[in-house]
């Protein structure tokens, strides 16, 4: 199972770069208001370099046209790094389903023509000559953006499409699926978060986006490093390996018998 | 005079084929080369379902821009804001504006393509409909000044009523940006002069400061291709008054001509000459466009640095007549 980092609201950017130090997989963006993840998204994409963008997306707060426009910017700003978690926010199951379908089709590179209960496209409104269908580009990096899906709704969406669900607890994670992502907190507790992420592991968990307590981002990103990314790693983790403290390099100033060193 | 730079529109075309990802990492390059250069702001501009990729969505790349820049203003010229949710756009441009410290400038139009309208669901009659009320809840809740793109006396005129700058079409010839120009002056008067300070009126023009020969030939096939790709979009200029339409449908060649007719071009003091023509038309505020279709990437960073150098610091005290 591989470590990544929920990122702090307002500090993200800052946040995601150390993550992206710390060699966790990925950062997940997490906005409060729809219209913000994709900025922050698009920020963190541009000081980092590596780490798999994630971000969190409500459906049914624009048209899926829409939302398919402004992730394909992401992962091209990106450089096809972007993970897409669509929440089926107030949806209900076949509502959300068309909006992701949708979606999805928009990054297809085929011409879009969608006919639903909630949209049509093109919209064919009376009075002008449209074409039959739509491009919607850019196009997005990626072959195929990996979507994880949470929310409501999700469950039936996964049935539906055979997407992941995010898990948020041990309990719904799978071992079945060939990417298990699921969300955590830890408590910054070197004991406790052991536990933790083991029990996502042997859930069959692959991905574990994690939160940690306010404050001290770099303390924390630092300890999932050292303490828990190798307990996600394998089975049996040899902690003595962590115990190693290297000495700072240039030693500082008579520590070193520098002037032992042969001439 | 103030002086930006536009528009990226993040484009892959067939006659200047490029990566998207290479795109966007150029966008970031350009912006730090123009802050570092001393320019105030940088344009972006949207379009949807082109072929070419044509930036379709412009917060998330202004975001990129903000991301790695520290001085330098991004504008949106323009957000197409009819096509979109108001709120969500709102809520984007709040996060930026608070996240960089105020460096983004919102501008926003109402859009002309068909097929933009069709493909979203927007009924083309409500367009003016959803642009009023989209603005209201923008300048209620945005927080990033706000910019209106238009080339109608009353949409200009409404602009400055309202506080808001504009941005007026590189096509326009000076004598129209005159009578665009003077009609946001008098609409910011009669409107009782809201903000307290008279905002600004920006003109994207075509500039090049070359006194070479050969550079000049080939801007100037650059800029007709630029046009050329309006043209395929299915851009042109409306009559206004006494001014006659740059109608790219009905006679492209004419058009084409006029358009690239509109472009300063020559060594810096001419340049200097008719960029102060375009002050006392009343214009403060200059978005200088040299991203031009065919342009190579170092063509372009070559004359950004003879604008800031030969060009900008002789209009640095001139004013709007």
């Amino acid at each position: 199972m591989r470590l990544g980092l929920r990122l702090p609201a307002g500090g993200e950017p800052e946040a995601a770069r150390l993550a992206e130090d710390a060699g966790l997989f990925g950062v997940l963006v997490d906005a409060a208001e729809p219209g913000e993840e994709v900025v922050v998204a698009a920020w963190v994409a541009a000081v980092t370099e590596q780490v798999r963008v994630v971000v969190r997306v409500a459906l049914g707060c624009e048209h899926p046209v829409t939302l398919a426009e402004d992730l394909a910017v992401l992962d091209n700003i990106a450089a096809g790094r972007l993970v897409v978690v669509a929440d089926t926010a107030a949806l209900d199951a076949e509502a959300a389903l068309e909006d992701l379908e949708l979606l999805r089709r928009c990054w297809s590179a085929r011409p879009v023509r969608h006919t639903g209960r909630r949209w049509r496209v093109p919209a064919g409104i009376e009075g002008h000559e449209a074409p039959d269908a739509v491009a919607v580009t850019p196009e997005p990096a990626q072959v195929d953006v990996p979507v994880w899906l949470t929310g409501a709704a999700a469950p039936a969406l996964s049935a539906a499409t055979g997407l992941p669900r995010l898990a948020v607890a041990p309990s719904e994670s799978s071992p079945d699926p060939l990417v298990s992502p699921a969300l955590g907190a830890l408590a910054g507790e070197v004991e406790a978060d052991r536990a933790t992420v083991r029990a996502y592991a042997a859930a069959g968990a692959t991905h574990l986006l994690v939160s940690v307590p306010a404050g001290d981002v770099s303390g924390h990103v630092t300890a999932i490093a050292r303490h828990l990314a190798g307990e996600a790693a394998m089975p049996d983790f040899p902690r003595v390996v962590t115990e190693t403290v290297p000495p700072p390099w240039p030693p500082a100033q008579g520590s070193s018998p520098a002037e032992e060193l042969p001439r | 005079m103030r002086f930006g730079v536009g528009l990226w529109c993040l484009q892959s075309t067939a006659v200047s084929p490029r990566h998207h990802v290479e795109a966007y990492r150029q966008l970031r390059t350009d912006a730090r080369v123009v802050e570092q250069l001393g320019f105030g702001d940088l344009w972006l501009s949207e379009h949807h379902f082109f072929y070419d990729g044509y930036c379709p969505s412009l917060l998330p790349a202004a975001a990129s821009v903000l991301a790695v820049t520290e001085r330098l203003r991004v504008a949106t010229g323009m957000l197409l804001l009819p096509l979109q949710d108001p709120r969500r756009v709102a809520a984007a441009a709040r996060s930026l504006a608070q996240r960089s410290a105020g460096r983004l400038d919102l501008g926003v139009a109402l859009g002309y393509r068909d097929v933009e309208f069709d493909g979203k669901g927007v009924p083309r009659k409500q367009r003016a409909g959803r642009f009023a009320a989209g603005l209201d809840l923008l300048e209620a809740t945005a927080g990033a000044p706000l910019w209106v793109g238009g080339a109608t006396p009353a949409v200009i005129g409404r602009a400055g009523a309202r506080g808001h700058g504009v941005l007026l079409s590189g096509a326009n010839p000076v004598a129209l940006v005159r009578d665009l120009a003077s009609a946001h002056r008098r609409g910011w008067e009669q409107g009782g002069r809201p903000g307290g300070r008279r905002p600004p009126v920006a003109a994207l023009r075509n500039i090049w400061v070359t006194g070479d020969a050969a550079e000049r030939a080939a801007v100037l096939a650059w800029v007709r291709a630029s046009y050329v790709v309006y043209a395929g979009l299915g851009w042109s200029v409306p009559a206004q008054g006494e001014h006659a339409a740059m109608d790219f449908r009905r006679d492209m060649d004419r058009a084409l001509d006029e358009a690239v007719a509109t472009t300063i071009i020559g060594p810096a003091p001419q340049v200097v000459d008719e960029l102060a023509a375009l002050a006392d038309a009343g214009v403060d505020h200059v978005v200088c466009r040299v991203l031009l279709e065919g342009a190579p990437q170092a063509a372009v960073h070559a004359v950004l640095r003879r604008l800031a150098e030969q060009v900008i610091p002789a209009l640095a005290t001139v004013e709007a007549a």
